[in-house]
């Protein structure tokens, strides 16, 4: 059987969630590994969830976020993104592959964006392989 | 070579004045351990214990730590070395100090020794700094002609390892904890009360020393210490199974370095990065 790939994703409730929605609204198709949690903003994200999903055995992280400027409120995603460059950083010293973290700004109506981020992420955590390295072992 | 009686007689007769004029209330110091290569941190609390202060080049700890211990508005003199110096300052911007209630004995120092394999601590597992970066009183001469090395040049080979052998090695070294929390105890950063790894709701971590609390709780730990992280080296000599956490801790303050431009613990008006931001921050940082 073809792998298919465990992916979350952490979609603010104001941009990213509704793009989703957009996206499903105007019928576009995209993968269905991705596993949407609704975040009221992308500074509410614990760098600890992304690590703890690795562990858990997603095998790619997505995190989506208003454009910077576009926060509703004002500063959120400025905040976010600096922790999760950090974040990114972080999982690159320790040896996990750059490409399975991805963190994308999708506006509330940019659904077809939204769609093909999911695409292409999938298709690249496809190539990548299941993830091994952080995920618990039973 | 510093000269170590010297700053010892100065440390001495500096804590006896702060104490008898009634300056500070406590004075953070060194004392004699069970041998000379073991001194223990010592909080010299009247003139009586004066007698007690030593300093020698074992004197490692990272006295920053023992401030948070006491209740805001606490006078306290404390001896600094260059690190701990760094680490005031961040404490001073983080609001968990005032630089009003704090009397720095400023120790400009070269030539300290690792109690555990007797080498000369400098910018390969620290940042190399010798003199204090801020001070209200300077307890010896300032070290000059040091040659100056990058703090981050002992990393440019574990950055150039494979991905997966840096795995490999940080999973063999991580694999080690045996979760005593020393590197947290002698972190001047890590004050968190509690910490996210003695919290059960939610249970962030395992707490069994295996693989996969080793791994949430270390990774953890350097997110937490991002931009916050002076390069002090204490975890790493703190560690019983020699665990290089500063290798980690130098590459994330590398790259706050790079992206934010700012390093952690030189400018008191400085904010920590990553309670900060600028708009005009690169998406870039994000590939």
């Amino acid at each position: 059987m073809a792998f298919e790939p465990k992916i979350l994703g952490i979609a603010c409730n104001w941009c990213t969630y509704t793009g989703a929605d957009l996206a499903g609204t105007t019928r576009l198709l995209y993968p269905q590994n991705l596993r949407v949690v609704r975040v009221m903003c992308s500074s509410r994200i614990n760098p600890s969830f992304i690590f703890r999903a690795f562990q858990l055995g997603a095998d790619g992280v997505f995190v989506g976020g208003c454009h910077p400027g576009d926060c509703h409120y004002n500063t959120g995603n400025l905040y976010a993104r600096r922790r999760l460059a950090v974040t990114k950083k972080i999982l690159e010293f320790a040896g996990l592959e750059p490409g399975r973290f991805r963190v994308e700004w999708i506006s509330a109506s940019e659904g077809n964006k939204f769609a093909e981020v999911v695409q292409e992420f999938t298709a690249q955590i496809k190539n990548l392989g299941p993830q091994t390295k952080l995920k618990i072992q039973k | 070579m510093a000269d170590f009686k010297k700053i010892e007689e100065n440390l001495k007769k500096e804590a006896k004045r702060l104490l008898e004029a009634g300056e500070v209330t406590v004075v953070l110091a060194y004392s004699k351990g069970f041998d000379e290569k073991h001194p223990m941190p010592y909080a010299a609390k009247s003139v009586a214990d004066i007698k007690n202060i030593v300093f020698n080049e074992y004197c490692n700890h990272n006295m920053a730590r023992y401030l948070v211990r006491y209740p805001q508005g606490t006078k306290i003199a404390v001896a600094v070395k260059a690190a701990d110096s760094r680490a005031v300052i961040q404490l001073i911007q983080e609001e968990k100090v005032k630089r009003e209630n704090l009397v720095l004995l400023g120790i400009p120092v070269y030539g300290m020794k690792n109690s555990k394999t007797g080498e000369v601590i400098d910018s390969k597992t620290t940042s190399g700094l010798c003199n204090p970066v801020l001070y209200d009183i300077l307890l010896g001469a300032e070290v000059h002609g040091q040659k100056i090395v990058s703090p981050y040049e002992v990393l440019a080979e574990y950055e150039a390892m494979d991905k997966d052998a840096r795995w490999e090695f940080w999973k063999n070294q991580l694999d080690k904890c045996i979760r005593c929390y020393a590197c947290r105890k002698a972190c001047p950063m890590c004050y968190c009360d509690p910490c996210f790894i003695d919290q059960s709701k939610p249970r962030w971590a395992d707490k069994a020393p295996q693989s996969p609390g080793n791994m949430m709780y270390h990774l953890t730990r350097f997110h937490h210490l991002a931009g916050r992280c002076i390069d002090c080296g204490e975890c790493s000599r703190a560690c019983p199974v020699d665990i290089p956490l500063y290798l980690f801790h130098k590459k994330v303050a590398k790259e706050c370095e790079e992206m934010f431009g700012q390093a952690a613990g030189m400018k008191l008006e400085d904010k920590p990065v990553l309670v900060d931001f600028r708009v005009e921050d690169s998406d870039k940082i994000l590939e």
